[in-house]
């Protein structure tokens, strides 16, 4: 007699519901438009200069990321100092937080405060600015960064830091020769992760820089701009372009295989 | 001063902590730390070579206090029970790394002649991964030695090794140690690594260090009844009734043990013997040089491979006698049969 094994089938259809629901609505994406006008409106100027800057702005916010997950990460997994608690809370929040809250605080943040002020009196002015996008996409990813490159850190076994110490080499000649190879693969996980977080961002960029016609114009704003007058062609062409970074970014993601 | 001196060292980490610990030791010392897990024996190297800070007490190395000292800088080698070899690096790489650190040296002739006396100059181009358990213990030990550390650390660096193979490695690391003038602190469970390397033995247990001292000393002479039962020695709490012509008497649980350890008339000692230098009989013996002689019961037989441990008892008190396989099997042994130990005065120790 054929033993059915409930528990494991079970399990198994719940996953397979899920994943065919999100492959149809993932599929009628790519099934509704007409060819020939996704590729007329790949090429229009609003689409070609959303494009643009979504990358330009997408690589910019990734490098910041990456350049600050490094450290927090790092110091996460490594130290213990006071209000480490604290601070694992805080950058983690922005996790939990709806985007257009995150958008509302950076806004006042660097609206009419005394800070934001001196900062505008600087020359950096990052309301309803593209360098406003830049800071939304900035603190959207950041959490998941370091979140990535904390559990990276976790992965590798402190006492090959000591060794290394043991053998004349500094905390920082043993990150560079150390720390940082054996995260490789943790930081490109992290990175793809970033720019996908980063050119995917909405409600906070939004709130801070604003959602205004081919300035601060990303591609989520290209697709909720056009689906507001109502132009489905060119909000659906958003939408299989940031479907696509999507794809690549986890397909990087799952290859880098990290212990995660 | 000594050349390593540890000197009321106190650090807590939560989970573990150490206590006040102090010891020295002179150049070319090898002492084993022993003790069950979770005694501090870790969190100590770890302290010595930098990694932890202390609380309280100093270290000092060939007169110099390094407590505040980088690690980078105390040139204190490290060896851990899984190698810790650098993974993204191949195992020339992992002998060079220290080496490149030091200035007007010839790497590749520094690695050629250490890997040749560890026997993996065939390895060098091979990655850590691809190496078997004692082929990676070489090489974590012929990075360590290679810039000749002042001082070598080894954290159970046999106990992941097959029975062959780690006897073969503790031949190996016996041989490449003479002649070197190394120190080594060497944290094992392994008594044979004690007994085949050490010159001297700490005991610690739950932060403390229990007993420091020569083999002699802390395999002979246990200072508690805890460390006896981890070096394998019994002990008894006793009172000396005479001191007479070189021959101490101590009565424990109505039994007089004669020792030829001086001991003042009336004060309480501790007694211990080592299970290998009790003798056992069937048969009452006549007149013999052994003073004590114990007429026991044999409560229980634990073999031990080649060696077998006999529990005896007589009242309140209880021996351990190791006795050769063949002897047993010689004196048809059984449990409950009647037996007289046997030990000389003279490994009756006054502890």
């Amino acid at each position: 007699m054929i033993r059915i094994d409930l528990f494991r089938i079970s399990f198994i259809c719940i996953s397979l519901f899920i994943t065919m629901i999100l492959v149809f609505a993932i599929v009628s994406l790519f099934l509704v438009p007409d060819i020939e006008d996704v590729w007329h409106n790949l090429l229009s100027e609003e689409m070609l200069f959303s494009l643009k800057l979504s990358i330009i702005t997408g690589l910019v916010s990734t490098i910041l990321v990456m350049l600050f997950s490094l450290p927090i990460g790092y110091t996460l997994s490594r130290f213990d100092f006071f209000g480490k608690g604290f601070v694992k809370t805080i950058i983690d929040l922005p996790v939990a937080f709806p985007e257009l809250v995150l958008g509302l605080c950076l806004l006042l943040l660097f609206g009419n405060t005394g800070f934001g002020k001196a900062l505008q009196a600087a020359g950096l002015d990052f309301v309803f600015t593209k360098k406003g996008i830049v800071i939304a996409q900035f603190f959207t990813a950041l959490p998941y960064a370091s979140r990535i490159m904390k559990s990276t850190f976790d992965y590798i076994d402190p006492r090959l830091e000591f060794v290394s110490r043991s053998l004349g080499y500094s905390m920082f000649e043993t990150f560079c020769h150390i720390s940082l190879p054996l995260a490789r693969n943790g930081i490109l996980a992290s990175t793809v992760i970033s720019f996908a977080r980063c050119i995917g961002t909405f409600g906070t960029v939004l709130i801070l820089a604003g959602g205004s016609y081919m300035r601060t114009e990303i591609l989520p704003i290209t697709l909720y701009l056009n689906i507001s007058y109502g132009n489905m062609g060119m909000a659906l062409t958003s939408g299989i372009v940031l479907m696509v970074v999507s794809f690549i970014a986890i397909y990087i993601f799952e290859k880098a295989e990290v212990g995660l | 001063m000594s050349f390593l001196k540890i000197d009321d060292l106190s650090i807590n980490l939560g989970e573990f902590h150490l206590n006040g610990i102090s010891f020295s030791l002179e150049q070319s010392d090898y002492l084993t730390i022993i003790g069950p897990t979770g005694a501090g024996k870790t969190i100590l190297l770890e302290s010595i070579i930098g990694f932890w800070k202390p609380d309280s007490g100093r270290i000092f190395l060939e007169k110099i206090d390094i407590t505040e000292e980088l690690p980078e800088k105390r040139r204190i080698g490290i060896v851990y029970q899984d190698y810790a070899l650098l993974p993204h690096f191949t195992i020339f790489k992992n002998i060079a790394y220290g080496l490149k650190k030091i200035d007007n040296i010839n790497i590749k002739e520094k690695v050629h002649e250490i890997s040749v006396s560890l026997g993996i100059d065939h390895l060098l181009h091979r990655k850590p991964a691809t190496l078997s358990g004692g082929e990676q213990q070489r090489a974590a030990l012929a990075r360590a030695l290679v810039v000749k550390p002042k001082l070598l650390l080894m954290d159970e660096p046999l106990s992941a090794l097959d029975q062959k193979t780690r006897k073969e490695t503790r031949l190996l690391l016996k041989s490449v140690l003479s002649g070197r003038q190394t120190t080594v602190i060497h944290i094992t469970h392994d008594m044979s690594d004690v007994w085949s390397l050490a010159n001297k033995v700490a005991v610690f247990n739950e932060g403390s260090m229990l007993q420091f001292g020569t083999i002699e000393q802390v395999f002979n002479r246990p200072n508690s009844t805890f460390i006896a039962d981890f070096v394998g020695a019994s002990i008894f709490e006793g009172r000396v009734v005479v001191y007479n012509d070189g021959v101490s008497t101590v009565k424990v649980n109505g039994f007089n043990l004669f020792s030829l350890d001086e001991a003042k008339p009336g004060t309480n000692v501790k007694v211990a013997i080592r299970p290998e230098d009790i003798v056992v009989t069937k048969t009452p013996p006549g007149e013999i040089s052994a003073q004590n002689v114990l007429d026991m019961r044999l409560k229980e037989i634990v073999s031990e491979g080649t060696t077998c441990f006999l529990k005896l008892t007589s009242g309140d008190i209880d021996l351990n006698v190791l006795v050769a396989n063949n002897a047993l099997h010689r004196l048809h042994l059984n449990c409950g049969d009647r037996l007289y130990a046997l030990i000389k005065s003279a490994n009756v120790r006054i502890v």
